[in-house]
């Protein structure tokens, strides 16, 4: 599909060279909830877990550290903004690496805590971003070679799909699965929420479904099917 | 009916998912032979083909860029010319150092750290620049975190270790 019929009529364009960054309806909407939100956790302050205690009355209340509060609030801020430059970005191969910087900083996010459950969780869905590398590298690189081009712009002029254009798109979206963390492999990325520090650990959330959304649409400008 | 319950039970144990992920990959990386190769001959990144500027016998074989700095743009191609006028311009800078060891070597052009400006730099840095930048960010947020938990984590925990021999964070 073209990118009019997928965004909506194409708002303005903000060139860096090669890679063009482009504003339709949607994409604008996306960027401006994404910042939104980063702007709100920047300002917030992480909650405290209250546990109950086994065998007696008092509670048992998990709060977030200072040095960790800071971290993880950095690491969120630069989540969020990578997850903003991922919703309008024109080009393919940005967008991979956009994709990796949120993989990676997930990871990030709750790997100072000290739940050992939490951190074995962490733990396996780094290996699968690890793995998920190769698909999204492979997959843009194989729709750079049957192409030619990484703009999505020259890609959605193209009429037809070629058989290696389908499988390049089904590695490209194998890898954002394991970099976002979906169905069927979300187990790691569920455990990895059961700890305090709310704000921070929900931009985990939201940058994995603001990223599939736009992998979506990314995915149709590549296999032409309608 | 119980056996998709078991299935799915397992699905949930964060240690399986690794395995899981990597074998459907596997799986589809080997029906990736049976797709037919297809490449595009008109891209935008070209490569001369290989051993070509060494049979035409130039001085940097195989990273000549042609062009003349400042004056003449070289070889370099862009998806969006009128994004990077300046394309091609720098191209073939060598520096004064290179310039000798180019007259004295006819290999120098094939060591990566003499490579000259050349096509790869100028689409990293120019062209291409905003992926270099987020690459490097990638980098840099990775070192983050790891001197991040070296230096609060790991440390101190050595320390609570010491101090109260506890095992809870193992």
């Amino acid at each position: 599909m073209d990118i009019a019929s997928l965004g909506g009529d194409l708002l303005g364009t903000i060139p860096l060279g090669d890679i063009v960054l482009y504003l339709t309806p949607f994409h604008l909407f996306m960027f401006v909830v994404v910042l939104i939100f980063t702007g709100l956790i920047a300002i917030s302050r992480s909650e405290t877990q209250v546990e109950a205690s086994f065998k007696t009355l008092k509670d048992n209340k998990v709060s977030v550290g200072l040095e960790e509060f800071k971290i993880r609030r950095f690491l969120a801020i630069v989540c969020g903004l990578a997850t903003a430059g991922a919703m309008i970005t024109g080009d393919l191969f940005n967008f991979t690496l956009f994709v990796t910087l949120i993989g990676i900083i997930n990871v990030g996010i709750v790997s100072a805590v000290k739940q050992i459950d939490v951190l074995d969780a962490a733990y396996n869905y780094g290996i699968i971003a690890m793995i998920a590398s190769l698909p999204l590298f492979g997959g843009a690189s194989i729709i750079l070679a049957s192409t030619g081009t990484l703009s999505l712009f020259e890609i959605a002029k193209i009429a037809t799909t070629a058989p290696m254009m389908t499988f390049g798109a089904i590695l490209l979206l194998i890898g954002i699965a394991g970099e976002t963390g979906t169905a069927p492999f979300f187990a790691s990325k569920a455990e990895m929420f059961r700890t305090p520090g709310s704000p921070f650990i929900l931009i985990i959330h939201l940058s994995s479904l603001m990223v599939i959304i736009r992998a979506i649409e990314i995915l149709l400008i590549i296999v032409k099917v309608i | 009916m119980k056996r998709i319950g078991e299935l799915w039970n397992k699905l949930a144990n964060p240690s399986i998912v690794p395995k899981l992920f990597s074998v459907s990959l596997g799986l589809i990386l080997l029906v990736g032979f049976l797709i037919p190769m297809d490449l595009n001959i008109d891209q935008i990144y070209p490569r001369p083909a290989p051993q070509q500027q060494i049979i035409e016998g130039l001085a940097v074989a195989p990273y000549d860029r042609g062009g003349e700095v400042l004056k003449v743009p070289g070889i370099t191609r862009a998806q969006y010319p009128e994004n990077s006028k300046s394309l091609g311009m720098v191209n073939s800078y060598m520096s004064p150092q290179a310039l000798f060891v180019q007259s004295i070597s006819p290999y120098f052009g094939t060591s990566i750290w003499a490579s000259p400006g050349g096509l790869i730099d100028e689409i990293l840095y120019y062209t291409r620049g905003f992926d270099t930048i987020l690459e490097s960010s990638i980098l840099m947020m990775s070192f983050t975190i790891a001197s991040w938990l070296a230096v609060n984590f790991t440390i101190k925990r050595r320390e609570e270790k010491s101090s109260n021999h506890n095992e809870e964070h193992k």
